[in-house]
């Protein structure tokens, strides 16, 4: 707690910023500076009946939108685009619109609880005094020892956590989300480091492309930065005047993306990186270019056959993306989370070196962000670590591996092996279920911090968090905890808090030529809430990209599958995400765009092979691969390759909170362990039978609506 | 009772563009969290009991490969010759003469359902259930929009609340509203910038300009139901 500012003194300062806008405010809630009064004492920066907005950042997932939050009385009541905020321009997505159901979710860990690992007979309330000796004991444990897994949000937990572990010589943090896994994030980085000599995130720009060749990208639904994206595919669609952006995807689960495609090219999993060699190839025959090493034993004939494709539609394909301007080749998470991943996803980006639409308009940029995981491998060797007892103390925020890592990893059974696990979970979910305690964070419209990696941002943007409403139950900051448990074992950090923290954080910002500066760091901060953080005027990214050479790839192509008794399997995300949305209500009850279903799980099989098989719609099937089986009711999906099944993942919750619990089936029990050559999770290639179990359930689907009053 | 006429006034209009619209959804969400529109759960939505104020009309088209889905986001087309308020008995779906659009007035509504049997879009939603919202997540509601009880029709209001705040700004101001000014929350929210929303009296508003356009249809139209939503056709192989 810091008493160097008073509430009064405080909203003095943060008045000074007040004076630029009336919309917005600069002072909030502050947790820390102010106290928690009853209304009939209203706050000054609240009056009865008017709104006050908050700019702050969405943590739904890693993008980093801008929001502001409309709040009336102290209450969240919606959530919109910060219309400044470089990256989404005032748009927001599903999961960010429902944040308030999770801050106001009647299922959130009240305050900190010795949870004993599920064992009920002991679990016991507990309190923060006790909490923080308890959280520097744990602190105090061999260098070597203590292991920290975070979220992929918020950026400015891992800069503290990574801080102190540095000081102390522990192991950095690991983040982890399986958003991360199904985007392909470390694979996109190595393969731009191998193809352009830098490792940082690309920026694709769609809204400036003519002709767009997707990779199972599904940057319409998660990929990345889904709002940035959604909003550039609008413009590529609709803001030239002259000119249509034409998509092409290629993939064999038809996903929202690529049912916005103007043609979907059903290939098969696994022949990503042979059809994108042969396209190079005959995109060179079409530009009178020398065919590229890599491509130079393709035959592109083998290849369409190979993929499953019309050879003719290959070279058509290729002409039109040699015959364009605007080229632009996107390699997306279930191409390039695969065995061969990596070479995958460099042939891909290869196909922007060939048209040489690095650093113009509708091509390659890369960005300043580098990706805000760690790869599977290193999650894989933590694990390792807890089962060889070599962990003492594990701490673990904004993450759920028990349900987000592939079953066969055996996170839960390492888990079992860590003498302590702390957990700062907002909601009771399997991972905190199976800790020692809980010391629940503030839900992240009650929080401080930052995002700073924006993987679709067109230039260097900083995007605040700030608390639009006062903390509702007995949590803490977790930067809090650790700053005041490290002063306590005697591993201080030079910060008092969270706030301190952040400031001191972005005081280097003052001077770094953004949209707005000031004379010292508390109107710097004002102003810094205020506008919902800092960015940069002009657009900029890095245009100087060189391109390596390419290099010669060889690809097993897709595996031969048995027919009718093995399938591809494709595990999507939807907009449940990691998993983590599957407790929002309006989550759960919005359609599924592509099926229409909602509330639960199901499994995508073509209706021909449905048909050959004897399965109807609402069929339950046991779904089974070398890792592990689940069963779930079968949809008749028409955009799926035939010998392809498909799974969405979120759903399957054995914990947190009524609306996720016991719904559904988590498919991550069918993901392999394996990974690709830059650690990111090959689950794009795994093959899986299904068979009818005789029972049937209903999916709760919106498409009938029409036949209500009528047919069915 | 709504008069079939010729010279039917024209105000608050929507321009759907389906070549950007991407059928994402986020508008359905964010409609539902601005308008209270409650949550149903699992069963209710499989009896076709869900409440959505704006849905999305997914139709497959063609057949595989060549299958896709073509997206159409349908809310109350407020019509300015509404099929839906000639045969309400109690007058609770009413016409708005100041605003051009169609109300309906909750605590008149006696649940009897005729106007969603009349409505061609099935726009009108009804509350078969009290709402279920657990303590404290009641406390995101809005409370500029009335919590619909059981027994009561509801349906898209184009944001009405969201118009007359805008209205009573610019009248505090003493100027005209300026053209995008007001936003319902599905315009808002859309991340593909495929919803236009804004005052159809208005020749030089972005949305009169929209409707002009050559891709430009309304929704059964035929019906002489005067919708003040227009959708503007995709313009792709698989667009609307
Ligand atoms: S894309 Fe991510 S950050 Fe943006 S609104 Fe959606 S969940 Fe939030
Ligand atoms: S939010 Fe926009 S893009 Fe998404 S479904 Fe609605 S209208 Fe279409
Ligand atoms: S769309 Fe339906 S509910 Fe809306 S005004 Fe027309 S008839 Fe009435």
């Amino acid at each position: 707690m810091s008493d160097k500012i008073t509430r009064r003194n405080f909203l003095k300062i943060a008045g000074a910023g007040a004076a630029i806008s009336a919309v917005l405010t600069g002072c909030g809630p502050m947790s820390r500076y102010i106290v928690r009064r009853p209304y009939t004492e209203m706050p000054e920066y609240n009056q009865t009946g008017l709104n006050t907005y908050y700019a702050s950042t969405c943590r739904e997932c890693a993008a980093g939108c801008g929001i502001i939050v409309r709040t009336k009385e102290g209450r969240a009541i919606t959530i919109e685009g910060n219309p400044q905020h470089p990256l989404n321009r005032g748009r927001l997505c599903a999961r960010g619109i429902t944040a308030q159901q999770g801050l106001y979710n009647p299922d959130r860990v009240f305050g900190p609880i010795f949870q004993a690992r599920g064992d009920t007979g002991r679990q016991a309330r507990t309190s923060w005094d006790e909490a923080i000796p308890l959280v520097s004991e744990a602190l105090k444990s061999p260098a070597g020892q203590i292991a920290f897994l975070l979220g992929t949000a918020p950026d400015h937990l891992y800069d503290l956590v990574t801080e102190w572990t540095r000081s102390i010589g522990a192991p950095a943090p690991l983040r982890y989300s399986a958003l991360a896994s199904f985007e392909g994030r470390s694979t996109l980085q190595e393969a731009a480091n191998r193809t352009f000599g830098k490792p940082a995130l690309p920026y694709f720009d769609l809204a400036n492309a003519e002709v767009v060749f997707s990779f199972g990208a599904n940057f319409l639904e998660t990929w990345l930065s889904p709002v940035s994206y959604s909003a550039a595919y609008g413009d590529m669609r609709q803001a030239r005047p002259t000119r249509r952006g034409y998509l092409v995807a290629f993939e064999a689960r038809q996903s929202l993306t690529a049912g916005n495609a103007d043609e979907w090219i059903p290939i098969k999993p696994g022949s990503e990186g042979l059809v994108a060699l042969a396209l190079a190839r005959l995109v060179a025959e079409a530009r009178g270019e020398a065919t590229p090493a890599a491509a130079r034993s393709i035959d592109p004939a083998t290849v369409a056959e190979t993929a499953g494709i019309e050879p003719a539609k290959l070279t058509e394909l290729a002409r039109l993306f040699a015959a364009s301007e605007h080229s632009l080749a996107i390699p997306g998470g279930s191409a390039i989370g695969q065995h061969e991943g990596l070479a995958i996803a460099q042939a891909i980006l290869q196909l922007n070196v060939q048209v040489n639409n690095l650093g113009l308009p509708g091509g390659v940029f890369l960005t300043n962000s580098e990706q805000p995981t760690t790869s599977l491998t290193e999650v894989k060797s933590l694990v390792q670590k807890m089962n060889d007892s070599q962990v003492k103390v594990l701490f673990i925020h904004a993450a759920n591996p028990v349900f987000e890592l592939p079953k066969v990893l055996g996170f839960e059974e390492a888990l079992a092996k860590v003498p302590l696990v702390i957990s700062f979970a907002t909601f009771p979910d399997e991972t905190a279920m199976l800790s020692d305690y809980i010391l629940p964070d503030h839900s992240p419209l009650e929080s401080f911090g930052y995002q700073r990696m924006l993987a679709a941002a067109d230039r260097p943007v900083y995007s605040s968090i700030q608390p639009v409403v006062a903390p509702l139950y007995d949590t803490r900051a977790t930067a809090d905890v650790l700053l005041a448990a490290a002063a306590a074992a005697g591993s201080p950090l030079p910060y008092t808090d969270e706030v301190d923290f952040v400031q001191q954080m972005i005081v280097p910002l003052i001077s770094a030529g953004g949209f707005y500066t000031a004379p010292e760091i508390q109107t710097f901060w004002s102003r810094w809430l205020q506008y919902g953080g800092w960015w940069v005027t002009e657009q900029g990214l890095d245009a100087e990209i060189a391109a390596g050479s390419s290099r010669p790839a060889t690809f097993s192509g897709p595996a031969a599958l048995e027919e009718d008794k093995q399938f591809y399997l494709v595990v999507f995300p939807t907009q449940l995400g990691d998993g983590a949305g599957a407790n929002r209500p309006w989550l759960q009850e919005m359609p599924d765009p592509m099926t229409t279903l909602t509330w639960n799980t199901w499994v995508e099989v073509n209706p021909e092979t449905a048909d050959k098989l004897g399965i109807h719609d609402d069929d339950v099937v046991r779904v089974t691969t070398p890792y592990g089986a689940l069963e779930a009711s079968v949809y008749r999906y028409p955009a799926i390759r035939p010998d392809t099944i498909a799974i969405p993942f979120g759903q399957g919750h054995t914990a947190l909170g009524r609306w996720a619990e016991g719904r559904g089936a988590n498919p991550a029990a069918l993901l392999p362990a394996a990974v690709n050559e830059a650690g990111d999770l090959a689950f794009g290639d795994v093959i899986a039978s299904i068979a009818l179990t005789g029972k049937r359930r209903p999916l709760a689907r919106v498409e009938n609506r029409e036949g209500v009053y009528g047919e069915h | 009772m709504a008069e079939v006429s010729k010279g039917i006034a024209e105000k608050w209009g929507l321009v759907v563009d389906q070549d950007r619209c991407t059928g994402c959804n986020a508008c359905v969400v964010a409609c539902s969290m601005e308008n209270n529109v409650p949550f149903t759960g699992e069963d209710n939505v499989a009896f076709g009991r869900g409440t959505y104020w704006i849905y999305n009309k997914r139709m497959w088209e063609g057949a595989y490969p060549e299958v896709a889905p073509a997206f159409q986001p349908v809310m109350c087309q407020q019509c300015g010759s509404a099929p839906c308020e000639p045969v309400c008995p109690t007058f609770a779906a009413v016409h708005s003469e100041e605003e051009q659009i169609n109300l309906q007035i909750y605590n008149r509504c006696i649940g009897t359902r005729y106007c969603a049997n009349n409505c061609p879009y099935h726009a009108r939603q009804f509350n078969f259930q009290d709402p279920d919202i657990p303590e404290p997540m009641n406390s995101y509601l809005n409370p500029d929009v009335t919590i619909r009880r059981r027994g009561v029709m509801e349906k898209c209001t184009f944001c009405v609340q969201r118009i007359v705040a805008g209205r009573q700004t610019a009248s505090a101001e003493d100027r005209p509203l300026r053209d995008g000014e007001v936003t319902p929350a599905c315009v808002a929210a859309c991340p593909s910038g495929a919803l236009v929303f804004g005052d159809l009296s208005d020749p030089s508003s972005r949305v009169s300009q929209m409707a002009q356009n050559e891709r430009q249809y309304k929704l059964m139209d035929e019906l002489g139901t005067r919708p003040k939503v227009t959708y503007l056709k995709g313009g792709g192989r698989n667009g609307g």
